[in-house]
């Protein structure tokens, strides 16, 4: 090598590690990554605490100390380095393409399938907590007097299996809707799956989100009514008229796959929001319970990447809708997001659909069932969220 | 810290290069101190303290080794350099080995040594070996000691080689640390080595070790014949790359910094036999071994019985050196004994057949050593060998593999035709010129792609960390 290519080979690594390390520096921080929608770690704070000596005794064996002697305060600041990384939407983007180039059917737990969608791989499901969370079913059914209504939803990996890579690893979510079959007691089961597989050519899911449509949820609400007995109210599909909100919805599965090369889903609503009402009830800071009416379609959320939220506002520890009609029966849903798009269709056949969302609300259902009248309660989780769900011991 | 990581080639590495190049040369090896203390103490402040007791002890004994082989007091020096290497030794046994000890004991009812939950400092089988290396080559006169506590702190700390190797020996770098240049030369090839090893870590490693996670994470009923062969074979491919990835990484950083270390690997996977195998894979680890407990005991140069029992017994060090765990010490046995079936019965047969089945029987082997190397359950190595040996719980094949074998063609290709020589020898064969554009090109797709697996880096193990 003579010296002056050398030169020019050195001043190339030099010059690339010093470009990325000024526009590190430079770039302003981001507290929200939208395309991800997450929070991005921030720079750790540094105060007193995080230079506490350790005892002498756990030196070396145990995480006592402030977080600099744990090496906590250095792991958050590489973990910050990244997560503020410039242009870190595309680096994603441009390892999601190096995958599927180099024949990879899948990055980052999710599928790239032929159509276009993207389905998250569904993994073994950890048994013991599996069963702690059907015991916490039974043992509130068995608590209340009203009756309780237990549904899993099964979800892309499973309804669409067929559109997954051939022999791609994915676990079959039926073993887990027979499971519930035998281990879940004292609650009417309801059978969502044979009308989502029957459906299954439908666009009942988004190619680019987790969710169910709006359509996928109207054969879910299909479900619920039969095995809630009460099949023959059901609305034919036919008396609503589509409204499409957006034809630019990306997903949270198109944020965590990395995927920037398929088409955005579009999302409908069929119900319209005359004389729905939704008061959403939090907990203030000094403890009082604070009930605000938020907008039964929340249209803001579509200028937004978390475009689903339009459905009900979003998250909130407890929702009630309030239908206006009154002689109807009051439901309690133990719910995840799958049921903000299924509550529009519910409203017709309820006087109040109370939501409860067990990773916000911890106070006891059943009491709240006693105190507000319930007359039935629906739990109602989708497969992937019920499998990993760590609140449901708090369904008391 | 560890090299694979945004922050270290981003945020330290640029910072450790400028402020090491406006640095005046006698001040050199000071500045690099400290930024290997950082570099050291980055996971676990406290490590620090071990590293500096493990230089003074050192450094201490250095000097009296050679003081006493001044005075011609060789029982003296003997007795000095036992020292040392009885405090290395318990260093690396009270925080490798004690919990293993005292586990298994309870384990048998024996309760008087607790479980004290250490962490594994990082490295520290790898810089006790380097600094054992020290008082031996100072007895051994093959190397002078070292006066200067900074001079001897830098070689002890090195943070290229630090936490995972080349284990280099003081004698191999004793006149680089005292006094070395830093001709532009040097800097471009490690510019170019250090990229190789970033993209065999981070592009080829990181990718089949994903693989090997879903074979070694699959029950027993469900493995099939062709899935466990292609999960060893993942595995192995996921750990050369890994840890030569990281040695290249080494040599690489160390080049910037004016060091010449030697490389660890030479083509470990075109062995022909076991006995060729250990001569390239992780040599700066066997060497030391050769070196400093093989031909002390006698080396092949005794009896037969004796020479059973020195090999046995570097191989079983040299087992339990990798993890404190029953499989590591099994497998390090099992090479002991290849090895001297191989010196004593079928060596001389074996080295008849055609190379292709020398080649065969080689690869076999050290497959098979990898699976009881990867997998730390004895429960589940029984079923994971014998589904290799064509008793599997899941048949011959199944759906689950031919999407593998689809999904990772180019990355199999890639690293089987890496792991030869023969990308080196094409290399050779362009024109110069074709070589000098390209370079440049495969140097900056090499980071560029390497820092978009980073930024995205969901999977970014570190295998020889716990050794």
């Amino acid at each position: 090598m003579n010296k002056n290519y050398a030169r020019f080979l050195s001043a190339l690594f030099c010059g690339l590690l010093a470009v990325l390390f000024t526009a590190n520096a430079l770039t302003p921080d981001k507290e929200f990554s939208q395309v991800e929608n997450r929070a991005l770690a921030q720079r750790p704070h540094i105060t007193g605490d995080t230079f506490q000596l350790p005892p002498l005794s756990g030196l070396f064996t145990s995480n006592q100390g402030g977080d600099f002697f744990t090496g906590k305060l250095m792991s958050d600041y590489e973990t910050y380095v990244i997560d503020q990384f410039v242009l870190r939407d595309t680096w994603v983007a441009a390892k999601a393409y190096a995958e599927m180039l180099i024949g990879k059917k899948e990055n980052n737990n999710v599928y790239f399938c032929e159509d276009g969608s993207l389905i998250t791989r569904f993994d073994a499901p950890d048994e013991k907590r599996l069963e702690r969370n059907f015991n916490s079913v039974s043992k509130f059914a068995a608590s209340v007097d009203v009756p309780v209504y237990f549904g899993l939803i099964p979800t892309q990996a499973s309804v669409w299996a067929d559109k997954l890579p051939a022999g791609a690893p994915n676990y079959d979510q039926n073993l887990v809707l027979e499971a519930a079959g035998k281990a879940v007691t004292g609650t009417t089961q309801l059978d969502l799956a044979t009308n989502l597989n029957g459906h299954k050519d439908e666009a009942i899911f988004y190619r680019t989100d987790h969710h169910w449509t709006s359509l996928g949820a109207y054969y879910g609400y299909v479900s619920v009514m039969e095995g809630l007995g009460r099949g023959d109210e059901v609305i034919p599909l036919e008396d609503y008229a589509k409204t499409t909100v957006s034809t630019e919805f990306y997903g949270t599965v198109f944020s965590s796959s990395g995927v920037r090369w398929v088409k955005p889903d579009e999302m409908d609503t069929y119900v319209p929001a005359d004389g729905l009402k939704l008061i959403t009830v939090s907990t203030n800071a000094s403890g009082l319970e604070e009930r605000t009416e938020r907008p039964f379609y929340d249209e803001s959320y579509l200028e937004v990447k978390d475009k689903y939220s339009m459905f009900l506002g979003g998250q909130q520890p407890l929702g009630v809708v309030y239908t206006g009609n009154t002689d109807k029966p009051k439901l309690l849903l133990v719910r995840d997001s799958y049921s903000d798009s299924l509550v529009p269709f519910l409203t017709p056949h309820f006087s109040e659909i109370h939501l409860m969302d067990l990773r916000y609300y911890k106070t006891s259902a059943s009491e709240y069932i006693a105190k507000n009248g319930i007359d039935a309660a629906l739990v109602l989780y989708s497969v992937p969220n019920f499998t990993s769900d760590t609140n449901l011991v708090f369904l008391r | 810290m560890v090299f694979s990581t945004p922050f270290f080639l981003f945020t330290y590495f640029p910072l450790v290069l400028a402020i090491h190049a406006i640095t005046p040369l006698k001040w050199r090896n000071a500045v690099l101190l400290v930024v290997n203390l950082i570099f050291y103490g980055w996971k676990k402040p406290a490590y620090i303290l071990i590293m500096f007791a493990s230089i003074g002890i050192d450094y201490v004994h250095g000097l009296l080794v050679e003081k006493a082989k001044g005075a011609g007091n060789d029982k003296r020096a003997k007795r000095y350099v036992i020292q040392s290497m009885a405090f290395n030794l318990a260093l690396l046994g009270f925080f490798k080995y004690w919990d293993f000890i005292a586990g298994s004991l309870h384990g048998l009812g024996l309760t008087f040594m607790p479980v004290l939950g250490l962490e594994l400092p990082i490295g520290i089988s790898f810089y006790t070996f380097q600094t054992m290396s020290y008082t031996v080559d100072v007895y051994r006169g093959d190397a002078k000691a070292q006066r200067n506590i900074v001079n001897f702190g830098t070689f002890v700390t090195l943070f290229p080689q630090l936490i995972a190797g080349p284990i280099l020996k003081y004698k191999d770098l004793a006149d680089q640390i005292d006094e070395r240049d830093y001709p532009i030369e040097r800097f471009a090839a490690g510019v170019q080595i250090f990229t190789v090893g970033l993209a065999k870590k981070v592009l080829l490693a990181n990718n089949l070790g994903s693989l090997w996670d879903y074979y070694k994470a699959l029950p027993a009923g469900e493995l099939t014949t062709a899935g466990a062969w292609l999960g060893i074979v993942a595995f192995a491919f996921h750990l050369y790359f890994d840890f030569s990835g990281y040695s290249d990484m080494a040599v690489g950083l160390g080049q910037m910094l004016g060091f010449e270390f030697l490389g660890n690997f030479n083509y470990p996977y075109m062995a022909k036999s076991i006995t060729d195998f250990w001569r390239r894979w992780h040599i700066s680890l066997s060497s030391w071994f050769r070196d400093y407990l093989y031909i002390p005991l006698g080396g092949s140069r005794c009896s037969k019985g004796r020479l059973v029992f020195n090999l046995m017994a570097v191989w079983t060090a040299t087992g339990i050196w990798h993890g404190a765990n029953w499989n590591f010490l099994l497998w390090g046995i099992y090479y002991g004994v290849l090895l001297v079936l191989e010196k004593l019965v079928w060596g001389k047969a074996l080295q008849k057949l055609p190379a292709a089945l020398q080649h065969v029987y080689a690869l076999a082997l050290v497959l098979i050593g990898w699976a009881l190397f990867a997998i730390e359950d004895f429960s589940a190595l029984g079923p994971y060998l014998g589904s290799m040996l064509g008793f599997a719980g899941g048949g011959l094949v199944n759906g689950t593999v031919f999407y593998h074998l689809r999904s990772y063609t180019l990355i199999l290709l890639l690293a089987a035709v890496g792991s030869s020589p023969l990308v080196k020898s094409l290399w050779h064969k362009l024109p110069g010129k074709a070589q000098k554009l390209l370079c440049p090109l495969l140097i900056l797709a090499g980071l560029l792609l390497s820092t978009a697996y980073l930024v995205d880096g969901t999977y970014n193990p570190f295998l020889y960390f716990q050794f």
